[in-house]
């Protein structure tokens, strides 16, 4: 049978959980299978055997971005539902894996969550009304955000085997680079605003500029280096001051 | 310095708002307020000084820029961190840079505690899931996947609940530092720490020749605007 229209309701709401069972042996599986469970149930309904089957298909290991597994969840809804057979449906599911990964890694946690962050944190600096910047940030994040799973959800069913073709030139694949360019002048500005906001005024401006560009730089050539001796500083700056201070 | 003042009900407001912040990190629904700068305005806003939220949330925003939660990795869990930190900075009244520092420190650490934490509770998510039978019946999974979840927002909000204290007594500490020689050494590792941070994050995007350029060039610009500003 195929699933109606309060079916796909109920799984698209559980995708928003689709990660509260990760764990490192099945990674996202469990909370795929839970939210393909109102589908599979209308799939295979009076047919507990199949349901059972399809439901510990699911539950092998999987991994995706969150907010594309829901693509996941309704193309292999639809090719259980199409009667595609389990190989079948296990190759197709083995290969989606690592294009959702990386596509959704790549729009999302690289691109535009830091646009939206750093959005935010310039217009702290700008009107410092800090209600005013979450609020936008929350806003211009979760547009984005439920966009892209509604998106994906809808993508997954119409399309099936056929989401390939989304996931190799996804509709935002031109805007990308340019958010991305935009994203590294923000950076820029945004260390620069905070550590005018928190540096005090006895530390030369000009030199905090220089030490920070000094930084950055040497943050980007050798950024493993950069990220272990950024938390060394931060961790050791109170105890310097405790140290300087007592 | 003032005293601090942190009654039974503010801290249950606390624990609570720790554990829905922790929730929303991986299990549910993603919606980002446990990000820095959302939790420790919350924290800042519950202690009474909403922009001082901000800043440590903004402070420790740029710091975890090159840390991305792609596939397995571990990075630090920033909801009850950013809270604790934002609620420290408020509660000592004011944005000293002292009490900044530690602030940040103090978030920073516990954002690593609850990483470890995290690892913990993934590990617990592998038992509940491990095994045969949870397909048959299906509600079996349903029940398992909704477990995982009520002890993951248990977790983070025991770990708020553990560093609360703490983390306010300590910050509180640090606003009766004064000496001058201290702060200003001090503050110079965290600009540093906040570059070196920057220039990772930057690396994280993209590798690109232009990359650095416009790094500085935005960098220039907000010198730009600071100047003109002034």
């Amino acid at each position: 049978m195929k699933p109606t229209r309060s079916d796909q309701v109920a799984s698209f709401l559980r995708c928003f959980a689709v990660q509260g069972s990760w764990n490192y042996r099945s990674l996202v599986a469990g909370g795929l299978a839970n939210a393909m469970l109102p589908l599979l149930r209308r799939v295979y309904a009076g047919d507990p055997v199949r349901l059972r089957a399809a439901v510990e298909r699911h539950l092998e290991p999987f991994n995706g971005h969150p907010y594309l597994c829901p693509m996941a969840v309704t193309a292999l809804a639809r090719l259980e539902h199409d009667g595609e057979s389990p190989e079948r449906i296990d190759r197709f599911r083995s290969a989606l894996r690592a294009p959702l990964g990386a596509v959704g890694d790549e729009l999302v946690w690289a691109t535009w969550r830091p646009f939206c962050l750093l959005l935010s944190i310039t217009l702290f600096w700008l009107w410092g009304r800090p209600w005013v910047a979450v609020g936008v940030f929350l806003l211009a994040y979760n547009l984005g955000h439920i966009w892209l799973r509604a998106w994906s959800f809808r993508r997954g069913w119409t399309e099936g085997l056929g989401v390939g073709k989304d996931l190799g030139d996804p509709p935002w694949a031109r805007v990308v680079p340019w958010i991305t360019s935009l994203n590294l002048l923000l950076i820029g500005s945004a260390v620069v605003l905070v550590s005018w906001l928190v540096a005090p005024d006895t530390l030369g401006r000009w030199g905090v500029a220089l030490a920070l560009a000094a930084a950055a730089l040497l943050g980007y050539a050798r950024p493993a280096l950069g990220e272990r001796l950024a938390a060394g500083l931060v961790l050791a700056a109170p105890v310097l001051l405790v140290l300087l201070g007592a | 310095m003032s005293e601090l003042d942190l009654s039974l009900g503010l801290l249950a407001a606390l624990v609570a708002c720790g554990a829905a912040l922790g929730l929303d990190a991986a299990s549910w629904p993603q919606v980002m307020i446990s990000r820095p700068i959302v939790a420790a305005t919350f924290g800042g806003a519950l202690l009474g000084d909403a922009a001082s939220g901000f800043l440590v949330g903004a402070v420790l925003e740029l710091l975890g820029l090159g840390h991305t939660p792609y596939g397995a990795a571990v990075y630090p869990e920033t909801g009850p961190a950013g809270l604790l930190a934002g609620a420290g900075l408020a509660a000592s009244g004011g944005t000293d840079i002292g009490p900044l520092l530690v602030a940040v420190a103090s978030g920073w650490a516990i954002g690593w505690i609850g990483a470890i934490s995290v690892r913990m509770q993934r590990r617990l998510n592998e038992r509940l899931l491990a095994g045969g039978g949870l397909a048959a019946p299906a509600k079996r999974l349903e029940r398992r996947h909704r477990l995982a979840m009520v002890l993951d927002a248990l977790r983070a909000g025991t770990l708020t609940a553990a560093f609360a204290l703490p983390v306010m007594l300590l910050v509180k500490l640090a606003d009766g530092v004064s000496m001058i020689e201290g702060v200003v050494a001090a503050s110079a590792l965290l600009l540093v720490g906040m570059g070196l941070a920057g220039g990772v994050g930057v690396g994280v995007m993209r590798r690109r020749a232009t990359d650095p350029l416009l790094l500085l060039a935005g960098g220039a610009i907000a010198l730009a605007m600071i100047v003109t500003g002034q």
